[in-house]
């Protein structure tokens, strides 16, 4: 973006230069600004935390970072683990823009990956390319029926959409869990999974044993056009407007109802897609642990990203990051690996409260230079 | 029965949040430390009444905490509520490994359990006998604070100020009240009983921790609180109407039901009951405060 700016703007006297960079220098820290402060409330706990385990905080946060990033390998390994996230998140954020709190991510998750494992195990061998679409396909289209039935609740009968996506997700889950315990289970298995996807329906590798595969390519794809749906569109326009004011909406001649359940059935499609991503392009079958919290993961890290599609790609690769590292630093210490999901809860917090704590701290300041005035 | 202790406990938790409209959606994280909390302080000082009071401290400290955030800090109470969810679970995982070095479940001889009353007379009766007699202290203290609270709903001041703390803040100010202290209040009652929920859980039925052990109870005691809108004797209805279909998840024969799919059941009941009360409310249905995503 700096190497743009030369050529943009148009050369006027020194003056305004210096005025212009100085506020683009104001407006650049005000945006970095937040950032920064989370980054860094992040960076003390997670410091506090390997300190209270008897570690040196800094070898162990290089060690940890350099299993995450250090070499290609490692990044595509941080990556490959990241991309159902990229997905479920889009799809959780692009709920939130028009005020539908999908909190069902997960159970949209176990849905998608229990379509494409079906599909993936069930019909076929096929040609490759379109079996992972017939793949992608059916578990958009599980999850968002799931999603839409759930938008359809709020925008019309208005069920409370925080409650019923959260107690979809335990019905989801466990009649996931059923069909993989009971009647599709493999019969050549002990634990309750499906039968293993044809080799047809796995995404190929894209760096041998890295996990990294093309299904990086439909990821970009993924995150784009819902960028640009959200952000760039029509339709996204009116989500936005419902999520800002839904009385404007429907004041200015926007269908409420339409736009809620649209953007609930766009958000299970995704969530469903992370799913299916899950199967085919990892672990090739359904079992009944496959979600690992995905679908909360992508609820926080959508949150934390105020729900903006870019904000949202940059935090999932902050926290594919940090989880990577967090593993990282569980094989070279004995600190648990949940420091990644403990360091974005205490993350979220201080920027939520960062705005109450700075005008805190103003307040304050006021009291003590009026103290001292006197 | 047994697992009503647990969801009522947590629903009279949630009550006054509700009251003073700051719903707290993480009495399943909250539940869960409290678990985490009886059975940590009961292995260290090896006795349940000191894990009991100990685990009610620790509740009602992070409920200040949690209240000054929400408060003064003013983080929306929605997102604090689901963060401390997701928080608590990996954070009790965490102390579980660094603490105890244990992965999945903790049990040791030194967790004490919390002994269990017999009432004389009425254990001799058949049904009733069963049915009242020989709980742990928590579930009966758990039935006086029904009675407690329907009292207070009716009787005291304090109640009022709750409410008013909701509904309408300016009002309670102007008359003299401490619209903050009462929201912060509602959360340390809500962290305090939620503690003693998840006690109930880990030291009062079982005698272990096991990750993520409250396996959506608070999820289903909020669904409870979302219906009684504010109702006690309602809310106790709710509480024991899931705690019932919860047992017969857990007693029913694997050859007449799946097991998923009778735990599905409270669950179910709780979303159907959600359909059902937002079609027949006048003031159509009951949302939680989210918070809106201002560009």
């Amino acid at each position: 973006m700096s190497m743009n700016t030369p050529l943009k703007t148009v050369p006027q006297s020194k003056h305004s230069e210096v005025h212009s960079t100085a506020s683009f220098a104001r407006s650049l820290a005000k945006r970095i600004g937040p950032g920064v402060f989370t980054l860094a409330v992040g960076l003390v706990l997670a410091v506090t935390l390997i300190q209270a385990q008897g570690y040196q905080p800094l070898p162990t946060i290089l060690a940890g970072l350099d299993y995450a990033i250090g070499d290609a390998p490692s990044i595509a390994r941080t990556l490959a683990w990241g991309l159902p996230l990229f997905v479920a998140t889009m799809g959780v954020a692009l709920a939130y823009r028009s005020g539908m709190f999908n909190i069902g991510a997960e159970g949209q998750i176990y849905a998608g990956a229990m379509a494409a494992a079906l599909t993936g195990a069930y019909i076929g061998p096929m040609f490759t390319g379109l079996h992972l679409f017939l793949c992608l396909a059916v578990s958009a289209l599980t999850g968002g029926a799931v999603a839409a039935g759930l938008g359809w609740l709020r925008a019309v009968w208005n069920v409370d959409e925080v409650l019923s996506t959260l107690l979809s997700n335990y019905i989801i889950m466990l009649f996931c869990a059923y069909l993989a315990t009971a009647p599709l289970r493999d019969p050549a298995r002990q634990s309750g999974t499906t039968k293993a996807v044809h080799e047809t329906a796995m995404f190929s590798e894209l760096i041998p044993q890295t996990q990294l595969t093309s299904a990086l390519f439909v990821v970009i794809v993924l995150c784009a056009a819902t960028w640009w749906l959200s952000e760039r569109s029509v339709t996204g326009y009116r989500w936005r407007m419902t999520g800002e004011s839904s009385a404007f909406a429907a004041a200015v001649g926007i269908n409420v109802r339409r736009s809620r359940i649209g953007s609930m059935t766009v958000s299970g499609a995704l969530c469903g897609i992370a799913g299916a991503l899950l199967v085919t392009a990892s672990q090739g079958r359904f079992w009944t642990e496959i979600g690992t919290g995905i679908g909360w993961d992508a609820v926080l890290l959508a949150m934390i990203a105020r729900a903006r599609p870019l904000s949202a790609v940059v935090w999932v690769l902050v926290y594919s990051v940090m989880r990577s590292a967090a593993r990282g630093i569980e094989q070279v210490s004995t600190v648990p690996s949940e420091l990644s999901l403990i360091l974005i809860s205490g993350i979220i917090i201080a920027a939520t409260a960062r705005a109450g704590l700075f005008s805190r701290v103003a307040e304050l300041k006021k009291i003590l230079i009026r103290s001292e005035g006197k | 029965m047994r697992l009503t202790t647990p969801i009522l406990l947590a629903a009279l938790a949630c009550l006054p949040t509700q009251w003073t409209k700051d719903l707290n959606v993480g009495l399943e994280g909250a539940m869960l430390f409290g678990a985490f909390g009886g059975v940590v302080f009961g292995l260290t000082f090896g006795s349940g009444f000191a894990a009991v009071t100990l685990t009610i401290v620790a509740g009602a400290l992070s409920g200040v905490v949690f209240g000054w955030l929400i408060t003064r800090l003013k983080v929306n109470v929605f997102i604090a509520g689901i963060v401390l969810n997701i928080f608590a679970g990996a954070a009790t995982v965490y102390l579980l490994r660094s603490l105890f070095g244990v992965k999945g479940t903790l049990s040791a001889p030194g967790i004490p359990s919390l002994p269990t009353y017999r009432i004389p007379l009425i254990d001799g009766i058949p049904v009733l006998g069963p049915l009242l007699s020989g709980h742990t202290v928590l579930t009966y203290l758990s039935w006086a604070i029904v009675a407690g609270a329907l009292f207070a709903v009716k009787h005291t001041v304090l109640v009022r100020h709750l409410k008013a703390a909701g509904e309408h803040p300016a009002a309670l100010a102007a008359a003299g009240g401490n619209v903050q202290r009462m929201r912060i209040l509602a959360q340390v009652w809500c962290f305090s009983l939620c503690a003693l929920a998840g006690a109930q859980l880990s030291i009062g039925q079982l005698t272990l921790f096991t990750e993520g052990m409250t396996n959506g109870l608070g999820f289903v005691a909020l669904a409870a609180v979302i219906f009684c809108r504010g109702r006690v004797l309602l809310l106790t209805l709710m509480s024991v109407v899931f705690g019932l279909a919860s047992a017969v998840a857990i007693q029913v024969n694997d050859s007449v039901i799946p097991p998923q799919i009778a735990q599905m059941l409270p669950y179910l009941i709780a979303f159907v009951g959600l359909v059902v009360l937002a079609r027949t409310s006048k003031d159509g249905g009951v949302r939680i405060a989210t918070p809106t995503m201002e560009s």
